[in-house]
């Protein structure tokens, strides 16, 4: 009988400079994040009274957003990772950079639904030195927020070359570079949103 | 015709409405602190693999990311159980 073999890819998707950045990203926010969770165990009742003033559902709507934007990217970067052939290759750009514009604006969103949490919070005279709690929630969703506006650069960057017809079976690197990143900052906030939004 | 990015999409979005229920009627304690813990492991692995398209990449790089979401989630759940 037959048997199947998948041949695996020696290297991750992108340029390889990115995955040291992504390696270093995950170390800080992972030790942010375990500096919140024994911070909370240490006070516990004081956590769960501060987070009762966080928004969830803004939390939620965006988790959906970056969930789906991810998926938006996915369909680019397959897209134009099958396309051969110049007529192909102009045509899948094409599409590509309709399914990038669509994870651009849900970047947008994601910052403009932030920036309204933020506001929220600031009304209320909350600032980092309100107490611990707030001082986490504000350092991590912050720094988060950073990296999201940088991911949304990027991608608007990566929305250019594919209206170039920039990228081929041949020429995946820059695109599956951007890409590579925004996942990582859609997997942080997979972390962030329950350990910050919603466990008590 | 293969439809596993839209099969991973439609899990992380119904897990993201499980986990904000468990917020919105106060089940988020105990136990299912676990479970949610266990569903967010879930949600990471599901991007690394098929949005980051680590599911293909020869083991000791996929690893990486995956040691991190381990070591991260289970450090929050010891913290949490303490």
């Amino acid at each position: 009988m037959a048997k199947s073999v998948t041949i695996k890819e020696p290297y991750p998707p992108g340029d390889f400079a990115i995955w040291l950045v992504i390696y270093v990203e995950l170390i800080t926010f992972g030790f942010m994040f375990l500096g919140y969770a024994f911070s909370r165990h240490a006070d516990v009742a004081l956590f769960n009274k501060s987070q009762l003033l966080l928004n969830q559902t803004s939390g939620f709507i965006d988790t959906l957003i970056l969930i789906t934007g991810s998926y938006f990217i996915v369909k680019a970067v397959n897209l134009v990772k099958n396309a051969k052939g110049e007529q192909i290759i102009k045509e899948a750009n094409q599409k590509a950079s309709k399914w990038i514009a669509a994870s651009v604006l849900f970047g947008c969103l994601f910052l403009i639904n932030k920036l309204l949490e933020f506001s929220d919070i600031f009304s209320q005279g909350i600032s980092l030195g309100t107490n611990k709690f707030f001082m986490f929630y504000l350092l991590l969703t912050m720094f988060h927020f950073m990296h999201v506006t940088l991911g949304t650069i990027i991608l608007f960057n990566i929305f250019r070359r594919t209206k170039a017809s920039a990228y081929s079976a041949e020429n995946t690197r820059g695109i599956e570079t951007g890409a590579v990143y925004w996942h990582l900052v859609d997997v942080l906030w997979i972390v962030l949103f329950p350990l910050i939004y919603i466990i008590r | 015709m293969k439809r596993t990015v839209e099969i991973v999409w439609g899990v992380l979005i119904v897990l993201t409405i499980f986990a904000y229920l468990l917020g919105k009627l106060h089940l988020a304690s105990g136990f299912m602190v676990g479970v949610l813990l266990f569903t967010t492991f879930v949600k990471g692995q599901l991007v690394i693999d098929y949005f980051m398209g680590m599911k293909n990449v020869s083991l000791r790089y996929r690893l990486i990311p995956t040691i991190w979401l381990v070591v991260v989630i289970s450090s929050i759940a010891v913290s949490y159980y303490l």
